[in-house]
């Protein structure tokens, strides 16, 4: 009888009890307009007569949060929670996070870059990210600080006929200007974390945004951005804006 | 024999210090029952926090300074391998005897023979700050290392490279084990333990320290008093406090260096076009031996900089401080040569050779 009852509850609610904790993976999936993201080899249009090929594509992903259906936000610890995506390295491209508790997940988000906060807390429990970062060349040498955001290649234009050299590096001026900016996105289906299932969130990153995004840059104009501080924060804008999730394989 | 001196600013560092040295002495009692040798653990140190300072800005409870900490942290300060080379250490630039300055020299040399464009800044009285450099382009003490280390001109390093020598080296797994529990080598710890070394690095004994806190020593004479007065009207607005800055970034209007095209002052990190030719202002103590003057130590005497001040200001580019005006909205501050003549006596008293001769921060 009792046997009965239980089961029948659980079939009334139609409900799987969701216990324990597993994995997830996050991948990033470097784009170009509808292409694939090629290194090198591929020429693509940018901002009118301006065509270009891309030698490096690599940016910080950090402060990873993953919201369950109930509203149940989970925060991947912070020390652990920060990644460089480097589209010449393949492993970089797929995060993946242990310990997250069992649920049916349905948004996701992260920053790109690094926050203040971050910078504020020193050497204290950052581990060997700033190695990482420095051996992914994602640090300046004359300012203690991370590039968020690395965007290089060659281009040419109308105006511009060898191929000439542009280099995008973003980050936060010091204390000056916070360039960390935090996206947040609904899973197109949800992501069914469990002990014996790792669903996969995959994200594509249109980087045709860096330069045709909410303002438009012509290489002509500026092919090598560093520090600015009206156009650095406009190519924060640009690329916070390149990330959609196209899938969630469960 | 565990001494652990409180620190009123530090309350919460006290207490975490105190769990870990009864945990430490439980530890001990336990190997003296065994018989066994004791290895003694790190012993916190105190951040001196002189009375008539401002307060503490680094975080301690982050980065407790410990006896293994600091002389791991002096180590590295010393150590030649930190630059490509492996012969240019943070001391080569960084010499005590001038207030860990780079003795006479206006723009310092790095690696390859490469100069810079920046005169270098003395390493005192840091856990006072909170932004560093000329331009503020490390704003935590912990990362200010990685600038020198990795500027081509400077140690032309990197970090991996520095860890991985240091892996091999064979006094430094033992050290960090002594410092932080295993022989891992992590960048995390070594710029932790750099910290350590510079936070325990406060000049504040100098005559001036010693007259204002009302110590036994010698009274100020009537020039160098004159000096503070004339100090207070003309300078003190920037060169504020105790610690002689109000850690702010002006342009005091000096002509523009045309050797040095790349310099931008704070625009360098801000970006912002209105921050062309500012710099940070720099610390008083101990400038009677950090000469030559300036971000690009083009001054090599006090009375050529206060000569600067009194007539040598121009336009240069960027939007010199409102505070250098004068009325008429003339550029320069009002001195006369007497007037200077006492401020540099003034300046002088800024000197602590209990900080310049002391044995914990040399070298050998």
């Amino acid at each position: 009888m009792l046997a009965i009852s239980i089961l029948s509850c659980s079939s009334d609610d139609n409900e799987e009890v969701i216990t324990g904790s597993g994995s997830i993976t996050v991948e990033f999936d470097n784009a170009y307009l509808d292409s694939d993201l090629l290194l090198n080899t591929s020429s693509y249009n940018a901002s009118g007569t301006e065509k270009i090929k891309i030698s490096k594509v690599k940016y910080i992903v950090s402060n990873i949060k993953l919201e369950d259906e109930d509203g149940h936000v989970y925060v991947v610890p912070k020390n652990e929670s920060y990644f460089i995506v480097d589209e010449s390295n393949e492993d970089s491209q797929m995060i993946e996070l242990s310990d997250v508790p069992a649920a049916n997940y349905t948004k996701i988000t992260y920053g790109l870059g690094v926050d203040q906060a971050k910078y504020l807390e020193g050497a204290d429990g950052q581990g060997d990210f700033l190695t990482k970062a420095q051996e992914a060349g994602m640090m300046w040498s004359w300012q203690a600080g991370y590039k968020f955001f690395v965007f290089e290649g060659l281009y040419t234009s109308d105006d511009t006929t060898t191929e000439t050299a542009f280099a995008y590096h973003m980050g936060s001026h010091g204390t000056a200007l916070d360039n960390y900016k935090e996206i947040s996105m609904t899973l197109a289906n949800t992501a069914r974390v469990r002990t014996d299932m790792t669903p996969i969130v995959h994200i594509v990153a249109d980087l045709s945004n860096t330069l045709m995004g909410d303002t438009e840059f012509k290489l002509d104009d500026a092919p090598q951005i560093h520090v600015d501080a009206v156009k650095s924060p406009q190519i924060a804008t640009n690329v916070s804006g390149m990330f959609m999730v196209h899938h969630v394989h469960n | 024999m565990i001494k652990y001196i409180p620190n009123q600013a530090n309350l919460m560092v006290m207490k975490k210090t105190i769990l870990i040295i009864a945990f430490i002495c439980s530890l001990w009692s336990c190997s003296d029952d065994d018989n066994e040798a004791y290895i003694p653990g790190p012993m916190a140190l105190e951040v001196e926090q002189p009375s008539n300072f401002p307060e503490i800005k680094y975080a301690l409870e982050a980065n407790t300074p410990t006896d293994a900490g600091f002389e791991l942290g002096k180590k590295l300060f010393y150590e030649g391998n930190l630059s490509s080379s492996g012969i240019i250490s943070c001391g080569f630039c960084h010499e005590q005897a001038s207030a860990f300055t780079h003795h006479g020299h206006t723009i310092s040399h790095g690696e390859n023979g490469l100069e810079g464009f920046r005169n270098t800044q003395p390493i005192q009285n840091l856990a006072f700050f909170d932004e560093f450099t000329w331009d503020g382009a490390a704003i935590h003490l912990d990362l200010q290392p990685i600038i020198p280390i990795t500027a081509e001109v400077e140690m032309n390093e990197t970090i991996p490279s520095v860890l991985e020598k240091l892996e091999n080296l064979p006094e430094y797994p033992q050290l960090f084990e002594k410092a932080f529990g295993t022989t891992e080598i992590n960048s995390e710890r070594m710029l932790k333990a750099l910290s350590q070394f510079m936070v325990m690095m406060v000049s504040a004994n100098s005559k001036y320290d010693k007259v204002m806190r009302q110590e036994e020593g010698e009274p100020f004479t009537s020039l160098e008093q004159t000096g503070l007065t004339l100090f207070k009207s003309k300078c003190a607005s920037c060169h504020a406090t105790d610690l002689f800055s109000d850690q702010s970034y002006r342009n005091n209007g000096i002509p523009y260096n045309p050797k040095h095209i790349e310099e931008k002052g704070r625009q360098r990190v801000s970006g912002y076009e209105s921050d062309f030719y500012k710099f940070r202002v720099p610390s008083l103590r101990n400038i009677e031996m950090t000469f030559p003057y300036m971000h690009d130590g083009r001054f090599g005497t006090l009375e050529a900089v206060l000569n600067f001040y009194s007539d040598g200001m121009v336009e240069n580019g960027g939007e010199v401080d409102e505070q250098l005006k004068k009325a008429d909205g003339s550029l320069g501050i009002h001195l006369n040569t007497n007037e200077k003549e006492a401020i540099i006596a003034f300046l002088k008293t800024l000197t602590d050779n209990e900080f310049l001769n002391d044995k914990r921060f040399a070298e050998f």
